[in-house]
Protein backbone atom coordinates (compact mmCIF):
# COMPACT_ATOMS: atom_id res chain seq x y z
CA UNK A 1 0.00 0.00 0.00
CA UNK A 2 1.39 3.17 -0.65
CA UNK A 3 2.47 5.57 1.91
CA UNK A 4 1.69 9.42 2.02
CA UNK A 5 5.11 9.95 2.18
CA UNK A 6 4.90 12.37 -0.96
CA UNK A 7 2.01 14.54 0.16
CA UNK A 8 2.73 18.44 1.03
CA UNK A 9 0.61 20.03 3.49
CA UNK A 10 0.91 23.27 5.55
CA UNK A 11 2.46 22.69 9.09
CA UNK A 12 0.13 22.72 11.81
CA UNK A 13 0.63 25.64 14.03
CA UNK A 14 0.35 23.70 17.28
CA UNK A 15 2.78 21.14 16.07
CA UNK A 16 5.76 24.12 15.60
CA UNK A 17 3.96 25.99 18.95
CA UNK A 18 6.74 26.74 21.72
CA UNK A 19 7.28 24.50 25.19
CA UNK A 20 9.04 24.48 28.06
CA UNK A 21 11.19 22.39 29.62
CA UNK A 22 8.86 20.48 31.84
CA UNK A 23 6.83 20.06 28.53
CA UNK A 24 9.79 18.64 26.50
CA UNK A 25 10.72 16.01 29.86
CA UNK A 26 6.81 15.13 29.70
CA UNK A 27 6.67 14.80 26.02
CA UNK A 28 9.90 12.34 25.93
CA UNK A 29 8.51 10.02 28.56
CA UNK A 30 4.82 9.66 27.04
CA UNK A 31 6.81 9.18 23.32
CA UNK A 32 9.19 6.61 25.49
CA UNK A 33 6.48 4.75 27.07
CA UNK A 34 3.98 4.49 24.29
CA UNK A 35 6.73 3.57 21.63
CA UNK A 36 8.18 0.92 24.13
CA UNK A 37 4.81 -0.20 24.76
CA UNK A 38 3.73 -0.32 20.94
CA UNK A 39 6.99 -2.40 19.41
CA UNK A 40 7.46 -4.53 22.46
CA UNK A 41 8.20 -7.84 21.02
CA UNK A 42 8.77 -9.65 24.52
CA UNK A 43 5.33 -9.27 25.59
CA UNK A 44 4.26 -11.26 29.27
CA UNK A 45 1.48 -12.85 27.19
CA UNK A 46 3.68 -15.03 25.05
CA UNK A 47 5.68 -16.09 27.65
CA UNK A 48 2.64 -17.29 29.70
CA UNK A 49 1.45 -19.40 26.99
CA UNK A 50 4.73 -21.12 26.42
CA UNK A 51 4.40 -21.59 30.65
CA UNK A 52 1.64 -23.47 30.47
CA UNK A 53 2.55 -25.26 27.20
CA UNK A 54 5.30 -26.92 29.11
CA UNK A 55 3.55 -27.44 33.00
CA UNK A 56 0.27 -28.31 31.59
CA UNK A 57 1.46 -30.18 28.60
CA UNK A 58 4.55 -31.83 29.83
CA UNK A 59 3.32 -32.54 32.94
CA UNK A 60 0.05 -34.71 31.25
CA UNK A 61 2.58 -36.03 29.58
CA UNK A 62 4.24 -37.34 32.81
CA UNK A 63 1.20 -38.40 34.48
CA UNK A 64 0.84 -40.66 31.68
CA UNK A 65 3.92 -42.27 31.71
CA UNK A 66 4.82 -42.41 35.50
CA UNK A 67 3.26 -44.96 36.29
CA UNK A 68 4.73 -47.36 33.08
CA UNK A 69 7.51 -50.26 33.98
CA UNK A 70 8.66 -51.00 31.89
CA UNK A 71 8.87 -47.71 30.17
CA UNK A 72 7.55 -47.75 26.43
CA UNK A 73 5.83 -44.02 25.45
CA UNK A 74 3.47 -41.22 26.24
CA UNK A 75 -0.26 -41.73 25.91
CA UNK A 76 -0.42 -40.18 22.33
CA UNK A 77 -3.92 -38.37 23.97
CA UNK A 78 -1.14 -36.17 25.80
CA UNK A 79 1.04 -35.92 23.27
CA UNK A 80 -1.79 -34.65 21.65
CA UNK A 81 -2.66 -32.09 23.99
CA UNK A 82 1.14 -30.78 24.36
CA UNK A 83 0.91 -30.07 20.17
CA UNK A 84 -2.40 -28.20 20.75
CA UNK A 85 -1.21 -25.92 23.39
CA UNK A 86 2.29 -25.31 21.46
CA UNK A 87 -0.50 -24.54 18.10
CA UNK A 88 -1.94 -22.27 20.36
CA UNK A 89 1.42 -20.27 22.50
CA UNK A 90 2.41 -20.74 18.55
CA UNK A 91 -0.81 -18.28 17.43
CA UNK A 92 -0.13 -15.77 20.46
CA UNK A 93 3.65 -15.55 19.64
CA UNK A 94 2.54 -14.84 16.12
CA UNK A 95 -0.02 -12.39 16.63
CA UNK A 96 1.71 -10.66 19.48
CA UNK A 97 4.92 -10.41 17.12
CA UNK A 98 3.45 -9.83 14.12
CA UNK A 99 1.33 -6.10 15.65
CA UNK A 100 4.40 -5.21 17.24
CA UNK A 101 6.52 -5.68 14.61
CA UNK A 102 4.45 -4.15 12.04
CA UNK A 103 6.29 -1.59 9.85
CA UNK A 104 9.51 -2.26 11.22
CA UNK A 105 12.47 -3.25 9.10
CA UNK A 106 16.14 -3.31 9.32
CA UNK A 107 18.69 -5.45 11.48
CA UNK A 108 15.98 -7.02 14.41
CA UNK A 109 13.64 -8.32 11.59
CA UNK A 110 16.64 -10.00 9.56
CA UNK A 111 18.08 -11.08 13.07
CA UNK A 112 14.25 -12.11 13.94
CA UNK A 113 13.60 -14.44 10.40
CA UNK A 114 16.96 -15.82 11.09
CA UNK A 115 16.44 -17.30 14.43
CA UNK A 116 12.60 -18.85 13.83
CA UNK A 117 14.65 -20.51 10.35
CA UNK A 118 17.81 -21.87 12.71
CA UNK A 119 14.65 -23.11 15.21
CA UNK A 120 12.57 -24.86 12.63
CA UNK A 121 15.94 -26.11 10.78
CA UNK A 122 17.32 -27.41 14.60
CA UNK A 123 13.77 -28.98 15.55
CA UNK A 124 13.90 -30.82 12.10
CA UNK A 125 17.87 -31.88 13.25
CA UNK A 126 16.53 -33.15 16.74
CA UNK A 127 13.63 -35.49 14.84
CA UNK A 128 15.92 -36.89 11.89
CA UNK A 129 18.63 -38.06 14.98
CA UNK A 130 15.88 -39.00 17.26
CA UNK A 131 15.42 -41.42 13.68
CA UNK A 132 18.86 -42.03 13.55
CA UNK A 133 18.86 -43.51 17.48
CA UNK A 134 15.88 -45.28 16.93
CA UNK A 135 17.49 -46.89 13.64
CA UNK A 136 20.86 -47.58 15.79
CA UNK A 137 18.61 -49.76 18.38
CA UNK A 138 18.28 -47.28 20.97
CA UNK A 139 15.91 -48.43 23.69
CA UNK A 140 12.59 -46.61 24.47
CA UNK A 141 14.06 -45.76 27.13
CA UNK A 142 16.85 -43.61 25.97
CA UNK A 143 14.31 -42.77 23.00
CA UNK A 144 12.82 -41.36 25.53
CA UNK A 145 15.20 -39.21 26.84
CA UNK A 146 15.78 -38.01 23.65
CA UNK A 147 12.38 -36.94 22.55
CA UNK A 148 11.68 -34.61 25.79
CA UNK A 149 15.04 -33.35 26.18
CA UNK A 150 16.79 -32.32 23.21
CA UNK A 151 13.66 -29.96 21.98
CA UNK A 152 14.23 -27.89 25.45
CA UNK A 153 18.47 -28.26 24.57
CA UNK A 154 18.18 -26.62 21.04
CA UNK A 155 15.05 -23.85 22.23
CA UNK A 156 17.87 -22.60 25.29
CA UNK A 157 20.80 -22.68 22.40
CA UNK A 158 18.73 -20.38 19.86
CA UNK A 159 17.18 -18.27 22.99
CA UNK A 160 20.67 -17.77 24.46
CA UNK A 161 22.49 -16.79 21.45
CA UNK A 162 19.66 -14.52 20.25
CA UNK A 163 19.29 -12.78 23.08
CA UNK A 164 22.96 -12.44 23.95
CA UNK A 165 23.16 -11.19 20.45
CA UNK A 166 20.60 -8.44 21.29
CA UNK A 167 21.62 -7.61 24.99
CA UNK A 168 18.58 -9.15 26.59
CA UNK A 169 20.53 -10.66 29.80
CA UNK A 170 17.10 -11.62 31.10
CA UNK A 171 15.99 -13.86 28.53
CA UNK A 172 19.98 -14.67 28.25
CA UNK A 173 19.60 -16.24 31.46
CA UNK A 174 16.18 -18.02 30.41
CA UNK A 175 17.98 -19.37 27.57
CA UNK A 176 21.12 -21.03 29.90
CA UNK A 177 18.43 -22.03 32.39
CA UNK A 178 17.04 -24.03 29.32
CA UNK A 179 19.98 -25.21 28.49
CA UNK A 180 21.17 -26.27 31.95
CA UNK A 181 17.21 -28.25 32.42
CA UNK A 182 17.25 -29.75 28.76
CA UNK A 183 21.25 -31.46 29.83
CA UNK A 184 20.65 -32.69 33.35
CA UNK A 185 16.16 -33.60 33.29
CA UNK A 186 17.35 -36.80 31.25
CA UNK A 187 19.25 -38.37 34.42
CA UNK A 188 15.79 -38.69 35.69
CA UNK A 189 15.02 -41.24 33.60
CA UNK A 190 12.77 -41.16 30.45
CA UNK A 191 9.45 -40.85 32.60
CA UNK A 192 10.72 -38.47 34.77
CA UNK A 193 12.57 -36.33 32.51
CA UNK A 194 8.72 -34.99 32.11
CA UNK A 195 8.12 -34.04 35.11
CA UNK A 196 11.35 -32.07 35.79
CA UNK A 197 10.73 -29.95 32.36
CA UNK A 198 7.16 -29.46 33.27
CA UNK A 199 8.37 -28.04 36.47
CA UNK A 200 11.65 -26.38 35.19
CA UNK A 201 10.88 -25.18 32.16
CA UNK A 202 7.20 -23.63 32.96
CA UNK A 203 8.31 -22.28 36.01
CA UNK A 204 11.22 -20.60 33.80
CA UNK A 205 8.44 -19.35 31.36
CA UNK A 206 6.61 -17.97 34.49
CA UNK A 207 9.57 -15.93 35.62
CA UNK A 208 10.32 -14.24 32.76
CA UNK A 209 6.61 -12.88 32.26
CA UNK A 210 7.04 -11.75 35.80
CA UNK A 211 10.03 -9.92 35.08
CA UNK A 212 8.77 -8.24 31.82
CA UNK A 213 5.50 -7.22 33.35
CA UNK A 214 7.55 -5.60 36.16
CA UNK A 215 9.86 -4.06 33.78
CA UNK A 216 7.21 -2.99 31.47
CA UNK A 217 4.97 -1.32 35.18
CA UNK A 218 8.39 0.50 36.21
CA UNK B 1 21.73 28.38 31.62
CA UNK B 2 18.58 28.90 29.06
CA UNK B 3 16.13 27.26 26.47
CA UNK B 4 18.11 28.85 24.15
CA UNK B 5 20.90 26.23 24.27
CA UNK B 6 18.06 23.25 23.47
CA UNK B 7 18.63 22.32 19.61
CA UNK B 8 16.11 24.29 17.68
CA UNK B 9 15.25 21.76 15.24
CA UNK B 10 14.62 19.05 18.19
CA UNK B 11 12.53 21.66 20.10
CA UNK B 12 9.37 21.17 18.91
CA UNK B 13 6.39 18.95 20.24
CA UNK B 14 6.28 16.69 17.07
CA UNK B 15 9.46 16.24 16.28
CA UNK B 16 11.04 15.60 19.79
CA UNK B 17 8.43 12.56 19.55
CA UNK B 18 9.34 11.54 16.07
CA UNK B 19 13.40 11.13 17.92
CA UNK B 20 12.08 9.82 20.61
CA UNK B 21 9.85 6.98 18.61
CA UNK B 22 12.65 6.23 16.52
CA UNK B 23 15.34 6.51 19.59
CA UNK B 24 13.10 3.48 21.31
CA UNK B 25 14.46 1.32 18.33
CA UNK B 26 17.74 -0.33 18.04
CA UNK B 27 20.70 0.85 15.89
CA UNK B 28 19.89 -0.60 12.55
CA UNK B 29 16.26 -0.84 12.53
CA UNK B 30 13.42 1.66 10.77
CA UNK B 31 9.68 2.57 11.19
CA UNK B 32 7.74 2.89 7.82
CA UNK B 33 5.99 6.22 7.46
CA UNK B 34 2.44 4.70 7.76
CA UNK B 35 3.68 2.94 11.28
CA UNK B 36 5.35 6.16 12.79
CA UNK B 37 2.66 7.98 11.58
CA UNK B 38 0.26 5.54 13.73
CA UNK B 39 2.68 6.08 16.50
CA UNK B 40 2.72 10.01 16.31
CA UNK B 41 -0.91 10.69 15.24
CA UNK B 42 0.40 13.42 12.46
CA UNK B 43 -1.52 13.82 9.46
CA UNK B 44 0.75 12.76 6.53
CA UNK B 45 1.35 16.47 5.70
CA UNK B 46 2.68 17.15 8.49
CA UNK B 47 4.75 14.49 9.45
CA UNK B 48 6.48 14.43 6.21
CA UNK B 49 7.48 18.34 6.66
CA UNK B 50 8.82 17.65 10.20
CA UNK B 51 10.93 15.10 8.96
CA UNK B 52 12.22 16.64 6.34
CA UNK B 53 13.17 19.25 8.78
CA UNK B 54 15.26 16.44 10.24
CA UNK B 55 16.41 15.21 7.29
CA UNK B 56 17.93 18.28 6.21
CA UNK B 57 19.47 18.40 9.95
CA UNK B 58 21.03 15.41 9.41
CA UNK B 59 19.19 13.56 12.13
CA UNK B 60 16.78 11.23 10.39
CA UNK B 61 17.13 8.85 6.85
CA UNK B 62 14.36 8.27 4.78
CA UNK B 63 14.53 5.69 2.31
CA UNK B 64 11.70 5.46 -0.18
CA UNK B 65 11.42 1.97 -2.13
CA UNK B 66 9.02 0.63 -4.63
CA UNK B 67 6.88 3.76 -6.95
CA UNK B 68 3.19 4.03 -7.28
CA UNK B 69 0.90 2.25 -5.07
CA UNK B 70 3.50 -0.21 -3.89
CA UNK B 71 5.93 2.58 -2.43
CA UNK B 72 6.97 2.53 1.05
CA UNK B 73 9.25 5.07 3.20
CA UNK B 74 12.00 3.77 5.44
CA UNK B 75 12.54 5.89 8.22
CA UNK B 76 15.36 5.91 10.70
CA UNK B 77 17.34 7.67 13.14
CA UNK B 78 20.83 8.50 12.00
CA UNK B 79 24.35 8.58 13.98
CA UNK B 80 23.94 12.49 14.49
CA UNK B 81 20.76 11.95 15.17
CA UNK B 82 20.79 9.79 18.14
CA UNK B 83 24.27 12.06 19.74
CA UNK B 84 21.88 15.28 19.30
CA UNK B 85 18.87 13.83 21.08
CA UNK B 86 21.11 12.52 23.44
CA UNK B 87 22.87 16.01 24.11
CA UNK B 88 19.25 17.78 23.80
CA UNK B 89 18.07 15.35 26.80
CA UNK B 90 21.46 15.93 28.80
CA UNK B 91 20.86 19.90 28.37
CA UNK B 92 16.90 19.51 29.24
CA UNK B 93 17.77 17.70 32.62
CA UNK B 94 20.26 20.43 33.27
CA UNK B 95 17.59 23.15 32.67
CA UNK B 96 15.30 21.20 34.82
CA UNK B 97 17.89 21.39 37.72
CA UNK B 98 18.41 24.58 37.89
CA UNK B 99 14.40 25.27 37.41
CA UNK B 100 14.18 23.14 40.66
CA UNK B 101 11.32 20.44 41.09
CA UNK B 102 8.85 23.42 42.77
CA UNK B 103 8.97 25.97 39.98
CA UNK B 104 6.37 26.43 38.10
CA UNK B 105 7.32 26.32 34.26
Amino acid sequence: MEDDAGRDEHVNADEEQDMDVQQAAVIIEQARVKAQHELRTAHPAIYVTWAIVYLVGYGAIWLSVRGQHPYHAPAAGAILGVFLLAAVALAVTATVVSRATSGVGGTSDVRRRITYLVLAIGYLGVLALEGALGQAGASQRVLGVYGAAAPILLIGLVFAASAAAGTDWTAFCLGTWLIAVGALSGFAGPAGVWGVLALAVGTGFFALAAITMRRIRS
Amino acid sequence: MTEDELDPVIHAPARLRLLVTLATLPEGDNLSFTRLQDLIGLTPGNLITHLRKLDDAGYVRMDKSGSGVNAVTAVSLTPDGRVALGRYTATLRRLLEAVGPDQPG
